[in-house]
């Protein structure tokens, strides 16, 4: 029986950071680097003032929606790449909803909101159907849907969206000052954003952890063949979860262009979609961990700006830093289970 | 000769195997008898050097070993036949006879293969794929690569699930005269006592992890019933008769199924509340798509259903289902239960109308009526086979009229088969009427009011229950007799 002490679980789960900061250093060595200071410059570049602050909280709004969404359909074992794609899309229908707009008020950005959200459905459900009905693995879907959204992006802001006179990599025109969202004071980032991101966290928790919905999706994830001898109804709740999921995405997606760049930029999403991918894994999908790894990750992203600036270093890192995180986890839950194995001798 | 001398092996708790010492002499047959989870697989896994005994030594013509690895028994001559055969479908025969062996070509092989089977009075066709074959033809292969690689202790682990009677009598001669001529030991696992007399020169006892007693042949039946189970077992009595044999339950209408892989049908049948049908067949002769077309898993291509007199174009799950169709399949864990969810929650999966008062309702259903003592937050993963069975039986609703049941009692001991026999004829006698599949043709004739036997994807025949019998049903599983079957 594995009942280890509370010392020997503590030891475990401090083990995984402490070997993601000793892989950090053995990257950012041959750079030259000097590993502490890059530590230092990441968080305090992240967290050193409100202002900045500020701007971890916008990167922590579209991640939070993002990894809150995904939980949905890893529930059922499905795994929603296609979430970067549903962020574009979500982001080209709120664009579009307000063309017609030349100036508005909170019902046009409401709609704009829901347009999102829609979108994003909608491109969930096409990765869902291909999975329920066209026996086309989610992960392949979803990563030629990614492109078809970018290319479609291009497409608008080069084609039928471009600004007036010019067509560039900018983007669209920017919207009306009265199209955007609410500001904190005279930080980057928006108490609406803000309550829609815990809104999203708390309906997924208690979608998936007090209802008889998140209970039959949690059983087709287990497996497929009883959930229909259930009467459970897989495809449809695979599907649910997809949109649900896309609507989410959809939702940050319009985020980002009501509330960061106000118009559809060609990277529109700026990766949060596999960022929160590596959020979920990092959090095995379970709820709990989810905002403080979010939080953390915005921190690095954040603070990565910085490393050019004062070390000469590339931004990149802080991705490097993600991945090794999440790296270390999987390396030590490994090795946790093997340890126990062992010591169990079969 | 082989000497295992105090084996010990424990697994978390459980005992698997507790001090067990015992010879194997050359040109003997033994047999090891047992329960489910006596130890019986644990031991064999021992000495063919899958398992690490945690202490005791094996001797194999007077060398000790505290440890095998499968390389080391395969050198002294340790095989072993495990009850799935250990082979590749999708190569040919004369590929997988060759697998494990040294390195020759093609015509080296086919000619050893040629030899060996000459010699043993069998026949292959070097070039045929191995998915053709049937379950008996692959153990006898796999028996032939054993013996090529040198073995001259063969363990065999039930080797006489899902084979005809015929051909268990030639795979029993043929390691009779193994033993016999070639002066080889054979292991017989098995936990059907009458192979176990029919064959073997001494009988092994397991019980608990425990070599109980080891037997000299002729010994009675009784005597080893006893020691097996500890004490008297009662048989289940004689199946309840049907109350209503005129009523029509369930009516199948020149019914044609269609399967993944093939059609089943036309078939004509009807049954009635309370009856209890046996379905007999090999391996994919049909049975399977029989029991999963009549839940509506696999398509009713043409025909009709009808049910309490309810007429079903379209056998659609979620339409049964609702009307009291319930599959339960063999496979419990990959295909019926879900397995980290815990008892409660399948209960709440099962009856989502129950939510209000689960506990009390979980209580009566598990504790109440199967004795299911498990904690409610036991993942199915974690419960035995028989307690498995316990949850499937008690997510199926009072009152179903219709039960399908492949296998009931897979996998499960005695006293486990008894509850689950017991519960069924209960179920019966309140009017449901029950179609289940079993491998073991006692069982089937045992709790049959009759019995459909499947051929070669077809419903080949209906035997009443007093025309039952293993060679009766035996034959027509072959596909013999059918004429004159039908003629009758």
């Amino acid at each position: 029986m594995p009942r280890s002490s509370w010392l020997e679980q503590t030891l475990w789960m401090l083990a995984a950071p402490a070997l993601a900061l000793a892989l950090t250093v053995l990257v950012a060595l041959p750079s030259g680097a000097p590993p502490l200071q890059t530590l230092q410059v990441l968080l305090l570049g992240g967290l050193g003032s409100m202002s900045k602050f500020g701007q971890v909280l916008t990167v922590f709004v579209p991640l939070m929606l993002c990894s809150a969404g995904l939980l949905v359909p890893f529930t059922a074992r499905l795994w929603n790449i296609g979430i970067e794609g549903q962020v574009v899309l979500g982001a080209i229908f709120c664009t579009g909803a307000l063309m017609p707009f030349d100036q508005g008020g909170p019902a046009h950005v409401v709609l704009a909101l829901g347009a999102g959200m829609l979108g994003g459905a909608l491109w969930a459900l096409l990765a869902g159907l291909l999975k329920t009905w066209g026996r086309v693995h989610e992960i392949f879907s979803g990563l030629g849907l990614n492109f078809v959204a970018m290319g479609l992006t291009i497409w608008l802001i080069f084609g039928p969206w471009k600004r007036p006179g010019v067509a560039s990599m900018s983007g669209t025109e920017t919207l009306d000052v009265s199209l955007w969202l609410d500001r904190m004071g005279r930080l980057a980032s928006s108490w609406t954003a803000l309550a829609l991101a815990a809104a999203a966290l708390l309906l997924v928790a208690v979608l998936l952890t007090r209802t008889q919905w998140g209970l039959g999706l949690k059983a087709v994830g287990q497996n497929p063949k009883a959930a229909r001898l259930f009467d459970l109804s897989p495809r449809r709740r695979m599907l649910q979860a997809f949109a649900l999921c896309g609507a989410l995405g959809g939702l940050a997606g319009a985020v980002q262009v009501l509330g960061v760049y106000h118009r559809l930029l060609p990277s529109i999403s700026s990766g949060y979609g596999y960022t929160a991918l590596l959020v979920g894994m990092m959090a095995s999908f379970r709820i709990l961990p989810v905002p403080f790894i979010c939080l953390f990750f915005a921190v690095l992203n954040v603070g990565s700006i910085q490393l050019p600036l004062q070390l000469n270093l590339d931004s990149s890192l802080s991705g490097v830093i993600q991945g090794l995180m999440v790296l270390s986890v999987f390396v030590t839950q490994g090795l946790r289970a093997w340890v126990t194995r062992r010591r169990e001798g079969c | 000769m082989i000497v295992l001398t105090d084996i010990a092996k424990q697994y978390g708790r459980v005992r698997a195997n507790d001090s067990i010492s015992l010879t194997l002499e050359p040109g003997r047959i033994y047999a090891l008898v047992g329960e489910n989870g006596a130890g019986k697989s644990t031991l064999m896994r021992i000495l063919a050097g899958h398992t690490v005994p945690d202490s005791g030594t094996i001797a194999v013509r007077g060398a000790s070993h505290a440890r095998l690895t499968p390389a080391l028994a395969a050198s002294l001559g340790v095989g072993m036949l495990y009850q799935d055969p250990l082979d590749f479908p999708a190569l040919p025969v004369w590929e997988n006879f060759r697998l494990g062996g040294t390195a020759r070509t093609r015509t080296e092989v086919i000619d050893k293969l040629g030899e060996l089977s000459n010699h043993l009075g069998v026949c292959f066709l070097p070039g045929e794929a191995i998915a053709s074959l049937t379950v008996g033809e692959r153990q006898l292969l796999e028996l032939l690569r054993l013996l090529d690689l040198g073995a001259t202790t063969l363990i065999l682990d039930e080797p006489t699930t899902g084979i005809t009677p015929e051909q268990k009598r030639s795979l029993f001669g043929l390691l009779t005269r193994l033993a016999r001529e070639e002066n080889h030991t054979v292991v017989l696992v098995t936990h059907k006592l009458s192979e176990a007399l029919e064959m073997a020169d001494a009988i092994f006892v397991m019980r608990q992890g425990r070599l109980v007693s080891t037997l000299e042949t002729p010994c009675g039946e009784d005597e080893l019933v006893r020691l097996m189970f500890g004490e008297a077992v009662d048989r289940a009595g004689d199946v309840p008769p049907v109350s209503a044999p005129q009523t029509r339950r369930m009516v199948l209408d020149r019914a044609v199924f269609a399967g993944p892989k093939y059609h089943l049908g036309p078939l004509n049948i009807a049954a009635a509340p309370g009856e209890m049908i046996g379905l007999a067949g090999l391996d994919g002769s049909g049975q399977e798509l029989f029991l999963r077309g009549l839940c509506g898993l696999d398509r009713l291509a043409e025909g009709g259903l009808e049910l309490d007199g309810r007429r079903f174009e379209r056998n659609d799950f979620k339409t049964l289902h609702k009307a009291g169709v319930h599959f339960v399949p063999a496979d419990r864990m990959s295909q019926a239960l879900f397995p980290d969810l815990s008892i409660r929650e399948h209960i709440l999966l099962a009856f989502p109308d129950q939510a209000g008062r689960l506990e009390d309702f979980r209580r009566e259903q598990c504790e109440g009526r199967f004795n299911l003592r498990a904690h409610p937050d036991t993942p199915a993963k974690s419960l035995s086979g028989g307690n498995q069975q316990r949850l499937l039986l008690s997510l199926i609703p009072d009152g179903a009229p219709l039960l399908l049941m492949e296998h009931p009692t897979r996998g499960l001991d005695a006293g486990s088969s008894l509850q689950v026999w017991e519960h069924l004829r209960e179920r019966c006698r309140d009017g449901a009427t029950i179609f289940f599949f079993s491998p073991d043709l006692d069982e089937v004739i045992e709790h049959s009011h009759r019995v459909l036997v499947f051929y070669d994807r077809m419903l080949v025949a209906d035997v009443p229950r007093a025309q039952a019998t293993v060679e009766t049903l035996g034959a027509l599983m072959a596909g013999k007799n059918l004429e004159a079957w039908h003629a009758a």
